[in-house]
């Protein structure tokens, strides 16, 4: 999968380990938002993940030569990214999980269809994810908002692709039950 | 195709795979509604925002970059970091060092074994002579040597070593390891000098060292904690005032009087007095620490503000 074509992710990366900063703009127009978007949902707030973005960009810029070819330009991007917002996140008090007890239990609440409706409010299934374990919160950043493909999420975490898509099933079903007990309305 | 669905929603499929689920979610409506639940999440968690501009982002971190200095070299270990800082931090010092101390250090040790070879030369000295000399000159060298290591507000270098991130006494800990090393290397080598050349006579390697090293270590710790304590100065007075005792008590004075051997003994190379060397030279610094750059001079004397 790796591309090694001019103007793609590695030829860019390569490009930013000589020091070219035009390089680390287009690096951040093609997936700042993505990555703004992924750190922003680790973190919670507009001002916290826009302070870890700049910690990434910051280690990219300084460390792009670490970057060997291994794993796709975007996985190691992320890889970077999820490693900064943990060195600023690690021992902060985190207010998310202090809410509603999350089920052992997969999938036995509220089906899809309930789910999708709540989604047309838009923010009590937002709420929802906010409260969810920080390893589950992970995958769903990575997977929707990151927009990584299964295997590169699994690749990133060290764990089977299996486990990835448990903990997106188990997390699907802590929404809904999470809904459920808030009684969104149908 | 159940399997397929998060990564369909999230857009992450590629080719084959999504035409595949798009053809199966025609003709099943559970997998469609499968899908909303997936899209419902995808949606909730996408942020609000955008992210920063990229002109102001790329700027931003190329400043941080340049304000924190650059990064330590990939595979680098904590170890070889603070090694590479150690050797930084004692090259930096032994550029702040005048090069008067240690040619001037140089100098008089050089004399005083040109005193004992001459000497020598002229009439069959015996053995514990060249260690005599060695004991008088080597401890005053080092003892004026540390005096003007604790800097006073007057060196030019303070108001620099102030901004340093770097801890006072760590840098006062150097400072000495220099200095005093440097001696430490000057008299070593005068005895070995006078070993070779056999002008000590039978004295051995061994038994020189032990002539100068307590007293060495013993005036210049108490010359160290004079120049923290009172400054470069008062350290300098008192250790040649201290040594004059001893001189005194060694020659001038009857050697059979108990002051005169206990002086004489308390300038010897022995564990108490290395041990009491130690204990002066960690007050030293420890009272370097709690006074700092700046309060380091004579207490009583100038400030730089006075009370009106």
């Amino acid at each position: 999968m790796a591309r090694a074509e001019p103007g793609g992710d590695e030829a860019l990366l390569r490009a930013v380990a000589t020091g070219d900063a035009g390089a680390l703009t287009r690096l951040y127009e093609r997936h700042g938002d993505a990555l703004f978007g992924y750190l922003y949902q680790l973190a919670g707030d507009r001002m916290t993940a826009e302070e870890i973005l700049q910690d990434t960009m910051l280690a990219v810029w300084r460390s792009a030569a670490a970057f060997e070819g291994r794993s796709k330009a975007t996985t190691w991007l992320f890889g970077v990214a999820r490693r900064q917002a943990h060195n600023r996140l690690r021992g902060r008090p985190d207010p998310r999980t202090t809410g509603i007890p999350l089920p052992d239990r997969p999938d036995q609440g509220a089906g899809p269809d309930e789910l999708a409706i709540a989604a047309a409010g838009g923010t009590p299934v937002a709420a929802a994810i906010d409260r969810l374990p920080d390893h589950h919160r992970d995958v769903i950043a990575l997977v929707f908002v990151a927009g990584l493909p299964l295997a590169d999420v699994a690749e990133m975490l060290a764990i089977p692709i299996g486990t990835v898509k448990s903990r997106l099933h188990h997390a699907r079903a802590a929404v809904a039950a999470a809904l459920t007990a808030q009684e969104v309305p149908e | 195709m159940n399997e397929l669905l998060p990564a369909y929603a999230a857009g992450s499929l590629c080719g084959a795979d999504r035409e595949r689920v798009r053809a199966h979610l025609a003709g099943c409506a559970r997998c469609r509604a499968d899908l909303a639940a997936w899209r419902a999440i995808a949606d909730a968690a996408a942020p609000g925002d955008a992210a920063p501009d990229a002109a102001w982002m790329v700027r931003t971190v190329l400043t941080r970059s340049a304000i924190e200095g650059p990064a330590d070299p990939p595979g680098d270990g904590p170890w070889a970091r603070r090694l590479r800082y150690a050797a930084a931090l004692v090259m930096a010092e032994a550029r702040l060092i005048r090069l008067a101390v240690p040619v001037a250090s140089a100098l008089v040790m050089a004399l005083g074994v040109a005193v004992v070879l001459v000497q020598a030369a002229a009439v069959a000295r015996s053995a514990a002579d060249a260690g005599v000399v060695l004991a008088l000159v080597a401890p005053i060298v080092a003892a004026a040597g540390v005096a003007g290591t604790y800097r006073s507000r007057r060196d030019p270098a303070t108001e620099l070593v102030a901004a340093t991130p770097t801890a006072g006494p760590l840098l006062l800990l150097v400072r000495l390891a220099l200095v005093f090393g440097y001696d430490l290397v000057l008299a070593v080598t005068a005895s070995a000098v006078l070993t070779v050349t056999a002008a000590g006579g039978a004295a051995s390697l061994h038994t020189l060292i032990a002539a100068w090293l307590g007293p060495m270590a013993l005036l210049s710790s108490v010359s160290l904690l004079a120049a923290v304590r009172f400054g470069t100065d008062v350290a300098l007075g008192a250790a040649i005032g201290l040594w004059a005792v001893r001189v005194l008590a060694g020659g001038v004075l009857a050697r059979d009087d108990w002051p005169a051997r206990f002086i004489v003994d308390a300038w010897s190379t022995n564990a108490a007095v290395l041990a009491m060397s130690v204990v002066f030279g960690i007050a030293a610094v420890v009272m370097a620490g709690r006074i700092g750059p700046y309060d380091g001079e004579p207490r009583g004397g100038r400030r730089a503000t006075h009370q009106t």
